[in-house]
């Protein structure tokens, strides 16, 4: 498995890729940085909008798209450049070649989609309490967002508009406004732990600490499910 | 090797009972039969006829619309311990790029579970006359060299099958002839090599089993020396430019040596022969007896597409 792993890590490590998310957080860095600067009238209205960069920004943009971006490359490169057929080839059993893509797809995403988000925290000026919370719902949402979308590149070929269009419409539009849809966004719960450990304000339709953690938990499992059963019967070239 | 079959007969390696395979609206394969056992066995056809996708069928790659494969006893889609016994060389180029050949073939002895990876890609790259210790990497090599790292590959684990699509295309003659002996040796130690191929005098060398595909379906199979008898019997048909195309045409059809004619204008005719040897020995001396000037002899069908067609056609 660590062979696979190092194969899918080293296809995943693109400069272009990596510089390309690195850019997306550092605009929250910058936010975040004005948000110091303009803390001029005391700490209220600044840890307002703290919180809305860290759940909004971060949690609802950086991280589903850093995980989308690598998550759906995992597979989808090797689908897409065609030297699938060596990696399919092999005996090795299916969900070992799946946890060893989900592992290479955090290694790069961890870093890219969570430190930005903990580093925006901290820069804004928030106490320890809420960067720890940033940390904690930063880490979750990528754990959950790159099982979800890792089958996507064995499944689609457009992955990344398919899977924009589900946090653009699913985790941001439906999910807010539905109680039920609600149940099946990785951004609720993720966003639930932030407020839960930051003691700040809880998101709509929010769940509790421990809910969110099995959920997250249960998303994990069956979306490795899912992908394992989707390799298993990809038709490929 | 027999075909159709119901059931693989003994010593049958690879199994092929009834298969079809729809792309879409396009059949790919159609009611295909076959078994074959160790030895070389060359899958013959012209591009398009299906044989990449039937390769694709024998190792796993993609499941049948319908029928049943059976590569050792296994089912190669969903029995992954077979593909400890399976080595591929597929047909597209693409290699990871970036990686030395050693480090491609280590790889690939790697992904199937090989204990002595390095000694193993070591033999296999010895094999096919590269050099293991080659620090450039693949991207740099030319299509003939990626071709025989491919073939490294695909054998390192020492498969008892071995299946290779167009394996020789990009090779010069003497890496030609060096593979052909390769794969020539591996039949021999008793492994199953599958080989396919569009060229027919490459197949020629094989001295190999053959089965031909054509638009799907599989047209013939056997011995090649069966295969080419049965090619040389088929009509053909030539254009004849002379000074006289009827006066040429009907003394032609007075020795028996064509069985049709077709007068296109003053100076040529098409003639269709099925005995092409004694056609070429007539033609000449026929024009000759009647004063005809003759000006051009040109075989129209003689391009493998056209073998296909006949023997499809059958």
């Amino acid at each position: 498995m660590t062979l696979v792993y190092r194969l899918l890590l080293r296809s995943l490590v693109s400069r272009a890729r990596v510089a390309a998310m690195a850019a997306i957080g550092l605009v929250g860095l910058l936010v975040a940085l004005a948000i110091r600067a303009a803390d001029l009238t005391g700490g209220e209205r600044s840890l307002a909008i703290t919180r809305d960069l860290l759940g909004g920004y971060g949690l609802n943009l950086v991280v589903p798209v850093t995980a989308l971006v690598f998550a759906s490359a995992a597979f989808g490169d090797p689908t897409d450049d065609r030297t699938m057929v060596y990696l399919w080839l092999t005996p090795i059993p299916r969900w070992r070649l799946v946890a060893a893509g989900w592992a290479a797809t955090l290694t790069v995403a961890g870093p890219v989609a969570v430190l930005p988000v903990v580093l925006a925290a901290a820069l804004a000026g928030a106490d320890g309490r809420l960067v720890a919370a940033a940390a904690a719902g930063a880490t979750l949402a990528t754990v959950g967002y790159t099982a979800v979308f890792l089958g996507l590149g064995l499944l689609v070929r457009r992955a990344l508009a398919w899977g924009l269009a589900y946090v653009l419409i699913w985790e941001l539009a439906v999910a807010r406004i539905s109680k039920g849809a609600a149940r099946l966004s990785v951004s609720v719960y993720s966003r639930s732990v932030l407020s839960a450990v930051g003691e700040v304000v809880k998101p709509r339709n929010a769940a509790a600490v421990s809910t969110s953690l099995i959920v997250l938990a249960l998303v994990v499992l069956a979306a490795t499910a899912l992908t394992t059963r989707v390799l298993a019967r990809a038709d490929v070239a | 090797m027999t075909a159709p079959v119901a059931v693989a007969p003994p010593g049958a390696t690879i199994a092929v009972d009834r298969v079809s395979k729809w792309l879409g609206p396009v059949v790919a394969l159609s009611d295909v039969s076959f078994s074959i056992g160790p030895g070389v066995t060359a899958l013959l056809g012209p591009n398009g006829a299906g044989k990449s996708t039937l390769l694709r069928i024998l190792c796993g790659l993609t499941s049948p619309s319908q029928g049943r494969v059976r590569v050792l006893g296994a089912d190669p889609r969903t029995d992954l311990g077979l593909r400890r016994h399976l080595g591929l060389v597929a047909q597209q180029e693409t290699l990871f790029e970036q990686l030395r050949a050693f480090e491609i073939v280590a790889l690939s002895a790697g992904l199937h579970l090989v204990a002595d990876r390095d000694q193993a890609a070591r033999g296999a790259l010895g094999l096919v006359d590269l050099d293991p210790d080659d620090a450039r990497p693949v991207q740099t090599y030319s299509k003939g060299m990626r071709q025989r790292v491919k073939v490294a590959a695909a054998m390192v684990h020492n498969p008892t099958v071995i299946v290779l699509d167009e394996p020789l295309e990009g090779l010069d003659p003497r890496q030609r002839l060096r593979m052909i002996e390769l794969f020539v040796q591996l039949g021999a130690q008793g492994r199953t090599v599958l080989v396919s191929s569009h060229v027919l005098d490459e197949v020629e060398r094989f001295g190999s089993q053959v089965l031909v595909l054509a638009k799907g379906r599989l047209a013939a199979s056997g011995d090649f020396r069966e295969i080419r008898d049965l090619m040389d019997e088929r009509p053909h048909r030539l254009r004849l430019r002379s000074s006289d195309a009827r006066r040429l045409a009907a003394a032609l059809m007075a020795g028996g040596s064509v069985v049709g004619t077709h007068l296109e204008s003053a100076e040529s005719v098409l003639v269709d022969t099925t005995t092409v040897g004694a056609f070429r020995r007539a033609v000449a001396p026929a024009a000759a007896a009647e004063g005809v000037r003759l000006l051009e002899v040109t075989p129209l069908d003689d391009d493998l597409d056209s073998v296909f067609r006949y023997l499809v056609g059958r």
